[in-house]
């Protein structure tokens, strides 16, 4: 069963005495990585002394990027996303003319790690795109509407760009806690459409803030010998798991999505304790936000 | 990218005799190779010139197209480069081995030739925001021997001054709303480009104590690092740019800049005199052309 | 454009709000707006620090003014690509990058030509500092990404790149720092801004102007980079270098320490 963290430290220091290990030699965790990591789930805790349900410390900062409209740096543990959003304009979609485009993409750059190769993204980075795109949907944290200036000639595109620059686990997490954060924290210009010339005139001197009335809160598992459940996994966790799933809770406590990619499959309990979870994590993170928004305000 | 292997023995007699101005093939410090040109030798271009430079041989033609201006310069023309290293030039640029020189080339003349100051783009303007024209630039290497970018350089000049045939344009709205471009009927009403800032590239080879001109690849095998110098006729130095792996110090980019400037300055004024005496030929002058 | 099929799209076209902004015509003034000096040697502030990149061997991050970049360096490790060369010294591979949001317009997410001319700039700065010759068979990968873009970002790739290098322990003959300028007219100013790069002049006419980059080895006086654009007369140009040097000299107690702070965290020195 999850449950909210407590310090684990007690039951980390009995694993590693019970073992005679001062620090993780390194046979152990490049040779036999897996028989060293079930040496402490036994004791109902992980090598970096964390308890299963327990996520690493989250820490926020908003705003650094003066030349995109909106931005933020997360850092998940060592996983460090960054996101900046630009506002531009557009003719509005034949189909939906009253509404903007939000265009989200994820980039996991040959800076962040050595797995990944320059050149085109590949497969994580065009899945993980698709999974932002479809929990911006889901939740309708915005609403496409707003984004329109004038019916069928001008709307605005967002263009979340999202890129990682540190690897080490857990990125759809880190993900959607940039992007809510930038959300929040984009200003846009106010654009009018001048009927005469049928050109846009923009004041770059009023701006306003967009109108976020969801906020979605990722929280991912891996699976581990096919029965435990771990939250926020390390890099190390990832390549060891047989099975991921990632849950999306809103504030009021509905489900947005819930990713599982195939893998070991989970029953009923299992999943209801992930949404459990996830429950407890969104209002974690929002308190977070909010802090870091108040914090801002006061400067 | 071409490399030339060098015993150790004869890179040394090479630093030696450069010390006392005097090179492999008997030349001094600032020679040029002899150099050919021709223009003209591609007939359905808006300007061609082929230049031999030694055994270094250089083919640009030159296209221009309509086109929509980029968004930054929305009243002025450009120019796109595109070089392609041919597998005749050496069996090292086979398949996707000469894609890297010709990137790097391609950088460095946009560098150069891409901008207000060298080119008058503004004359290549039709409607601003809507139409301009765009000179499509096709270098091909034939044949390497050093020296790749003063060759160039002088190609694209001398493409460039030849009387080009870009048509003056106008263009008409008619009753619909669509635009239709519309062609002088005289084929001789062209627009002639603005060449007289044009630059010339003079790459300098620092071998040893001192830095020659118009290196063969024997030569650039020997050096540590070349500086490339685009100057113009006025003498003004339009791009400088270190290229190769080494080091220079202070004192040898400051004498290697001055060195460029004389010999870069220098250049323009024969290449005019033989595009002139060219023109003047006109129909009469016999074309060498590819065979004979 | 190439179409970019691995990405989600948007619109086929959007265009920056900036374009449709009232450009007021503006003077360049006679004063920097930070406050420095024209004509003198005058750098902004900088903000190093080594080893945030966890995955990486070596990584850095600089800031300065509101110039932000990062770099990683991965390797020494086995080379993909093997011809003669390789056999005797190491290879390195650069990559520089612009984040889409680190400009005032947005940039692509396909390396564009000035990307890659950066990119190979950045090769040949930082090729003379390193010892490659004690890497044969291997390549050292490079990357640096703009996360900001306030002005001389090619500069300050060059002395992040090689703090990182340093960090990841690649031996190297010494620090390659970098500084550009902005020559206008009779004045230079050093270390530019974006928009005093980017500044139109005064008068169509203004003589003397151009933007340059130079890199330094400074304790060993070479000049590993240098790459100017513009349209200028000798002595003004052998003025500018001289000046870029002097900015590289400045710098470069500060990237001293800050590698000694990185060491020394790496390596804690021992109790008692």
């Amino acid at each position: 069963m999850l449950r909210r963290p407590q310090r684990a430290s007690k039951l980390h220091q009995r694993v590693m005495n019970t073992n005679s290990l001062t620090q993780a030699p390194w046979h152990q965790t490049t040779v036999e990585p897996l028989e060293y990591h079930r040496k402490f789930l036994k004791e109902n805790c992980r090598p970096d002394g964390r308890e299963l349900g327990e996520f690493r410390t989250t820490t926020l900062n908003i705003g650094s990027i003066t030349t995109a409209d909106g931005s933020a740096l997360v850092k998940l543990g060592n996983t460090t996303i960054i996101c900046g959003i630009k506002g531009e304009l557009a003719a509005p979609p034949a189909d939906a003319p009253d509404k903007g485009y939000i265009v989200p993409n994820v980039d996991l750059p040959p800076l962040c790690s050595s797995r990944f190769r320059p050149g085109p993204p590949g497969e994580q980075a065009q899945a993980a795109s698709q999974f932002i795109a479809d929990v911006i949907e889901n939740s309708e944290m915005l609403q496409r509407e707003d984004l329109c200036i004038e019916k069928g000639k001008l709307s605005w595109v967002l263009y979340c760009d999202i890129i990682c620059l540190d690897y080490d686990g857990n990125i759809l997490d880190a993900c959607i806690i940039a992007l809510l954060a930038s959300m929040k924290n984009v200003q846009l210009p106010e654009v009018h459409v001048n009927e005469q010339t049928g050109l846009a005139e923009v004041n770059m001197k009023k701006k306003r803030h967009l109108n976020i009335v969801k906020h979605p809160v990722a929280a991912s598992f891996a699976v581990f010998d096919n029965s435990i459940l771990i939250v926020d996994p390390t890099s190390d966790e990832e390549n060891l798991s047989t099975g991921f799933i990632t849950v999306v809770i809103d504030e009021e406590e509905k489900l947005c999505t819930v990713h599982k990619p195939g893998g070991t499959p989970l029953s009923n309990e299992k999943l209801q304790d992930c949404i459990n979870r996830a429950i407890t994590r969104n209002k974690e993170v929002c308190k977070l936000l909010n802090k870091v928004m108040k914090s801002m305000k006061a400067k | 990218y071409l490399h030339v292997a060098l015993l150790f023995w004869q890179q040394v007699i090479l630093c030696h005799c450069t010390l006392d101005d005097l090179r492999v093939d008997g030349r001094s410090c600032e020679d040029y190779r002899y150099v050919e040109v021709e223009t003209d030798v591609v007939s359905n271009t808006s300007g061609s010139a082929r230049v031999k430079l030694g055994h270094t041989d250089i083919l640009v033609g030159i296209k221009a197209e309509i086109g929509r201006p980029k968004l930054d310069r929305p009243n002025k023309g450009c120019l796109e480069f595109f070089v392609d290293c041919s597998a005749n030039a050496t069996p090292e640029f086979e398949g996707r081995g000469g894609e890297e020189l010709g990137t790097e080339i391609a950088n460095a003349l946009y560098r150069v030739y891409d901008n207000e100051r060298s080119v008058d783009l503004k004359s290549l303007c039709i409607t601003p925001m809507e139409h301009c024209w765009i000179l499509y630039t096709d270098v091909l290497l034939l044949q390497c021997d050093g020296n790749l970018f003063d060759a160039i350089s002088l190609a694209i000049k001398a493409a460039l001054l030849t009387p080009s045939k870009i048509p003056k344009v106008q263009m008409m709205e008619d009753e619909e709303g669509t635009t239709e471009i519309e062609l002088s009927d005289d084929p001789f009403d062209c627009v002639r480009l603005n060449t007289e800032n044009v630059p010339c590239i003079v790459t300098l080879c620092k071998i040893g104590q001192r830095h020659v001109v118009d290196a063969t690849l024997q030569e650039k095998a020997c050096s540590v690092a070349s500086l490339l110098v685009s100057v113009t006729s006025k003498g003004t130095i339009t791009c400088v740019r270190k290229i190769g792996g080494g080091s220079l110090d202070p004192e040898s980019i400051y004498e290697m800049i001055e060195t460029g400037k004389r010999v870069g300055k220098a250049l323009h004024a024969p290449l005019q005199d033989i595009l002139n005496k060219e023109e003047s030929l006109g129909k009469s002058r016999e074309k060498v052309g590819f065979i004979g | 454009m190439p179409v970019d099929t691995k990405r989600l799209r948007g619109p086929e076209e959007s265009q920056s709000p900036w374009l449709f902004v009232e450009q007021e015509q503006q003077s360049p003034p006679d004063e920097r707006e930070d406050g420095r000096r024209k004509g003198q040697v005058d750098v902004r502030p900088i903000f190093a620090r080594c080893g945030l990149v966890s995955q990486a061997k070596g990584s850095a991050y600089i800031e300065s003014g509101k110039t932000k970049v990062i770099c990683s360096v991965y390797g020494p490790r086995e080379t993909e690509r093997k011809d003669e060369t390789d056999m005797k010294f190491g290879r390195l591979v650069c990559t520089f990058r612009f984040a889409p949001f680190s400009c005032a317009k947005r940039c692509g997410w396909i390396q564009s030509t000035q990307e890659k001319d950066l990119s190979m700039a950045l090769l040949g700065s930082l090729h003379p500092g390193l010892c490659l010759h004690r890497y044969p068979r291997s390549q050292i990968d490079v990357s640096v990404l703009v996360l900001e873009n306030d002005g001389s970002a090619l500069a300050h790739a060059v002395t992040c790149a090689s703090l990182a290098l340093a960090d990841a322990g690649i031996e190297m003959y010494d620090l390659v720092l970098g500084c550009s300028l902005r020559q206008e007219g009779s004045d230079y100013l050093l270390d530019p801004t974006f928009a005093e790069e980017t500044q139109e002049p005064a008068t169509e006419s203004t003589e003397n102007r151009g933007g340059m980059m130079v890199a330094l080895l400074p304790s060993l006086n070479q000049v590993s980079g240098l790459l100017c654009s513009g349209d200028l007369e000798q002595q003004p140009l052998v003025e500018a270098v001289a000046a870029c040097i002097e900015g590289c000299q400045r710098i470069y107690s500060v990237a001293q320490r800050c590698l000694l702070t990185a060491v020394k965290k790496k390596n804690p020195p021992p109790d008692g």
